[in-house]
């Protein structure tokens, strides 16, 4: 790759449950404000903006980067919305990504949000579904989640335990994070005895509905420095997908998510993403998509993401700490947490994460997905 | 379309789809407190540390971001500034006395009797609170005078959120190849696809272009309405929107005969009966719905296990 | 290290009808990706990543683009949903080749207005509290735009007329558009009420529509594509989403972007042998030759009517607006028109802008510069 490009300033509000003293605009003001202070920055320095969130129908306002370009004061700016389901922010980090890389910018500032206490969460993502075919048993992203977790238990002769503790690990991961609005302590018992919503998936498998949004900033090496002496250089990012209803749709692995890593670990010249990677940090819109994960990204081999998450790898004194903040446990404002997952990810390998700082941090893997669980990326990033 | 060429246009029916949706938005803190003031028959402007005043009230100033400072008190006199009528209905900008913008609203008068420049004044609708129609649309007042902006020493609390509700009808193109498949179900109760290219099994839904390598499908294949379950899980929660008794199957079921997959449902007794019996290889059959086809998914109601 | 050159290598739209009754989203999607590659010797094999303009709105559906992606060739490929005009979407695959990243892309850009209330789409982009609920949005914004631009500017009802039948009958002539039959002034004049002062005729015609445009670093360009046109420069600019607080003479937004993209391609002046603009309204047309540069204030007409620069002799938006994907067409009109001039009378066109429009009031604007 010919610029490099890192992130130089972070900022998220503190995600709540339900935000009824600001608007959608004004809470996007929050993270853009603390973004840009972070940086060291004002808006007059940014040259372009890039806004992410999940589908409109979630919060009624047809493409509201029209609305929100005011609150934060970029009019005159160039200012555009990528959408990607849950792997908003992240295909608007990707986007603004390629804005500074490919020279159209020095600084673009990333913000992603979601408002989901304005809406119908559940019904709105069921409009995912094609109207014609499945529409009427849609059942937001949950139905096919829990059919697809439930198959790849089947196939490897696994139980809900390997899930579960996923959701014990994130929600306690979570009761240090400042930003987290979740943060009630839960044992492995908790999540296994918890009601099911959509069996297997139970409550605590679940992340809360949340308001938030976060922001970063991306700068060009030429103009880094401005901002902080160590940002956080992404070393490679990529995004790719797969068609909803293939015959040969694997349940077992992400096959878009091992495409993803395989460019990206390439460009970061990563042989033992395992060994090499000091900090994890991944979006699980359930406890099951973390397991799938440690497989698609090569963390262990396939079928042992069970032994993995057991073996206590991935927590946080483990060798391979995976969500340390407690990922969506702890807070979900859907189309934010792309954004979210680089900021925790990038504050780690710059010394400073808010939850808690892995020890000598230097290289993060940070995953984020959405749509029909077909539309997956993933970007290492290092100090 | 690359396809054969159409000469003349087609009349067909065409799929109706509704999404309705209901929303509790928050309007922030300059917005809720205007709509929390219409009751009081009052616009609450903002005033920027600039001394840039406006109405209604923001929270952040439309040309550059500027945090406002203080709420004011509007006058309900203005002056027109500019107006069009869409579909019968006058909708003008009005500049509040002492206000620095303007205010979009409907105009309650005839396009003809308005000039850029005339006064105008606020009409209120009895009844109507937290929304901006409270004010029903401001009305030609050439004689009255000039108001003022006044401070407000305190506000009613901003309301912190107010209904919304998002309608939207579409009216869906079958397309030729959906169009053939619900024609087939409706007419003779049977589930066609199309072939994979190259292959026999039948992808459904069909298509022109297969998803995956991109090449022109096959022939048509009538697939049975028995099939295997790839993947299931138990719906155990109430959903709006979704008026099904729980809990019941959401099923992704491979028919014999096509290669993808179809979702559908199968009704049980208990959650834990059905983690036992229904699983993904579990075999299952359509069942159609009594009374007449419709030429949709619906006709087949459920699915049910087959009894081995 | 230098940042790569872009080239458009081929193009493909379906015909834009004002409704493809006959055919679904991927029906006309998959139409042009496949059109596409034919007579490039290319596949979608070759192709790094799509980038796709959509909306979910107009579509129907939540995250659209996820039950498109075989349609739109993007299995097992990086994907991405720009929810704006096409033209945004070219934008972003342009910086990604620029950056080494990749060297081929395709971005794929439709709308299928048909299928719903087109109204509708365009209030839900207007702020919930204040203004939706008074019924402003696209009808209005256009309505006032002409209000002021006709107070400040000495233009008739009859000249808009000619200007908007001018656009009809080369959007007849140019064989991308289906039009039973092209309206002259007086029948555009007689098309009842749009938005005061403008009659529907005078606003842009949502159409059903796919366009598909192959872009790929110069060296691949070159080898593929006997005139390749080239991206020289890029620009893009967001007004305020107070429509009432706009510059009430001007599309300060578009004039930005083409600064911006004039900067960026080395122009020193404006001097462009074609220019394919998008507008909501003929009168929004106008402020956008004007805001290019094309004219000076209140002058958009003269050049519209006879300038050096050859303006929308595809029509542009107004016969034919497919909402997310007309400035996508107006890239692949002009493009075309600098390749393959003898497809339009022949001459030796060099150089080309290119403008997209999003937004209530054209609010977001994109210019993009062609040479060849």
């Amino acid at each position: 790759m010919g610029r490099h490009v890192g992130i130089v300033g972070v900022g998220q509000t503190n995600h709540s449950r339900r935000r009824t003293d600001v608007s959608q605009a004004g809470l996007v003001r929050e993270a853009v404000n603390r973004a840009l202070a972070d940086a060291k920055l004002s808006m007059d320095d940014i040259d372009t903006v890039v806004v992410a969130t999940g589908p409109v129908l979630f919060a009624a306002v047809n493409q509201p980067e029209k609305w929100v370009v005011d609150a934060i004061g970029a009019q005159g700016k160039s200012v555009v919305r990528l959408t990607s389901g849950g792997g908003a922010g992240f295909a608007g980090a990707l986007a603004g990504y390629y804005q500074v890389a490919g020279g159209f910018s020095e600084r673009t500032l990333v913000v992603a949000y979601d408002k989901l206490s304005e809406g119908q969460l559940q019904y709105s993502i069921s409009t995912l579904y094609d109207p014609f075919w499945g529409r009427e048993f849609a059942v937001g992203i949950m139905g096919f989640s829990a059919a697809y977790w439930r198959a790849r238990m089947e196939a490897l002769g696994h139980t809900e335990e390997a899930a579960a503790m996923v959701a014990a690990k994130n929600r306690n991961n979570a009761i240090d994070n400042p930003y987290a609005h979740q943060k009630k302590p839960v044992t492995v018992e908790d999540v296994l005895n918890s009601k099911p919503l959509c069996w297997p998936i139970k409550l605590l498998d679940v992340p809360p509905i949340s308001d938030g949004a976060a922001a970063i900033v991306l700068a060009s090496e030429k103009v880094a420095h401005h901002s902080t002496g160590r940002p956080a250089w992404i070393q490679g990012i990529a995004y790719c997908c797969e068609a909803d209803n293939a015959a040969e749709r694997s349940l077992m692995l992400s096959e878009p998510l091992a495409l993803a890593s395989r460019q990206v670990y390439r460009a970061a010249g990563i042989t033992n993403p395992r060994r090499q990677f000091d900090v994890v940090e991944v979006q699980e819109p359930y406890s099951c998509f973390e397991l799938n994960y440690y497989e698609s990204l090569g963390l262990c081999p396939p079928g042992q993401a069970a032994d993995l998450v057991a073996s206590g790898a991935t927590q946080r004194d483990g060798d391979i700490p995976v969500n340390p903040s407690g990922g969506c446990m702890g807070a979900n404002p859907i189309g934010a947490v792309g954004v979210i997952r680089l900021i925790e990810a990038a504050t780690q390998v710059m010394g400073r994460n808010e939850t808690h700082q892995i020890k000598d941090a230097k290289l993060a893997l940070v995953q984020s997905g959405g749509g029909w669980a077909n539309l997956r990326g993933c970007a290492v990033l290092s100090a | 379309m690359y396809s054969a060429p159409d000469s003349y246009p087609i009349d067909l029916p065409t799929f109706r789809s509704r999404i309705d949706l209901p929303y509790t938005l928050t309007p922030g803190r300059a917005a809720g407190t205007f709509l929390a003031e219409v009751k009081n028959q009052r616009i609450i402007g903002s005033r920027f540390a600039s001394g840039r005043v406006v109405a209604p009230a923001q929270d952040f100033s439309s040309i550059d971001g500027e945090e406002s400072e203080s709420f004011v008190e509007a006058p309900q006199t203005g002056v027109l500034t500019a107006f069009t009528r869409v579909d019968g209905q006058v909708i003008g900008f009005v500049r509040l006395d002492g206000c620095d913008n303007e205010f979009p609203h409907r105009i309650l008068a005839s396009l003809e009797d308005l000039s850029i420049g005339q006064r105008v004044k606020a009409e209120w609708e009895e009844g109507v609170e937290q929304s901006v129609l409270a004010i029903k649309g401001f009305a030609p007042a050439a004689d009255l005078p000039v108001g003022t902006v006044k401070p407000l020493a305190t506000t009613e609390e901003p309301l912190g959120v107010i209904p919304y509700e998002m309608k939207l009808d579409f009216e869906h193109a079958y397309g030729p190849y959906y169009g053939r498949m619900f024609d087939e179900i409706r007419e003779n109760g049977r589930i066609m696809g199309v072939r994979q290219p190259g292959l026999d099994t039948a992808l459904l839904p069909p298509r022109e272009i297969d998803d995956i390598t991109h090449a022109r499908t096959g022939t048509w294949k009538t697939c049975a309405d028995t099939g295997t379950i790839r993947a299931c899980s138990i719906i155990n929660m109430e959903v709006y929107g979704v008026t099904r008794k729980v809990p019941y199957v959401y099923a992704e079921i491979v028919l014999d005969g096509a290669s993808t997959k179809m979702i559908h449902v199968i009704e049980i007794d208990s959650l834990e009966e059905a983690k036992a019996t229904i699983k993904p290889g579990t075999r299952v059959r359509a069942v159609w719905s009594k009374g007449e086809r419709q030429g949709r998914v619906s006709d087949i109601e459920r699915f049910e296990v087959i009894d081995t | 290290m230098a940042l790569s050159k872009v080239g458009v290598v081929a193009t493909a739209q379906t015909e834009l009808r004002p409704a493809w009754s006959n055919a679904q989203h991927i029906d006309l999607i998959s139409s042009v990706v496949a059109s596409v590659f034919k007579g490039t010797g290319l596949t979608i094999d070759d192709v790094d990543f799509i980038i796709d303009s959509g909306s979910d709105v107009l579509d129907g559906r939540s995250i659209s683009n996820c039950g498109f992606l075989g349609a739109l060739g993007a299995h097992h490929k990086e994907e991405a949903r720009v929810e704006e005009d096409g033209l945004w979407g070219a934008l972003y695959g342009v910086n990604k080749i620029r950056s080494g990243a990749s060297s081929i892309g395709l971005i794929v850009a439709y709308s299928k207005p048909s299928e719903s209330a087109v109204d509708l789409y365009w209030n839900s982009q207007v702020e919930p509290f204040y203004q939706r609920p008074v019924g402003f949005g696209q009808r209005a914004a256009n309505g006032i735009q002409a209000q002021r631009y006709l107070a400040a500017a000495g233009v008739s009802d009859k000249d808009l007329a000619e200007l908007v039948a001018r656009r009809w009958a080369a959007a007849a002539a140019n064989g991308g558009v289906a039009i039973d039959e092209v309206p002259d002034p007086e029948a555009v004049l007689a098309s009842g009420e749009g938005a005061a002062p403008l009659t529907k005729l005078m606003l842009a015609r949502p159409v059903d529509g796919a366009v598909a445009v192959l872009i790929a670093r110069e060296d691949i360009a070159r080898r593929v594509s006997r005139n390749p046109a080239f991206i020289t420069g890029m620009g893009t600019a967001m007004d305020t989403h107070s429509f009432a607080e706009r510059d009430a003479s001007r599309l300060t937004a578009a004039e930005k972007a083409a600064a911006m993209a004039y900067r960026n391609a080395g122009w020193a002046s404006v001097d462009a042998d074609i220019a394919e603009i998008s507008a909501s309204s003929i009168i929004g047309e106008l402020m956008a030759i004007e805001a290019l540069g094309l004219a000076g204030q209140g002058e958009g007409l003269a050049a519209a009517q006879s300038g050096k620069t050859a303006i929308n002799r595809s029509g542009g938006a107004l016969p034919a607006d497919p909402i997310m994907a007309t400035g996508l067409v107006r890239l692949v009109e002009a493009s075309r028109q600098l390749s393959q001039p003898e497809l339009y009378g022949g001459g030796a066109p060099r150089r080309a802008i290119v403008h997209g429009a999003g937004g209530v009031g054209m609010q977001n604007n994109c210019v993009f510069t062609l040479e060849v």
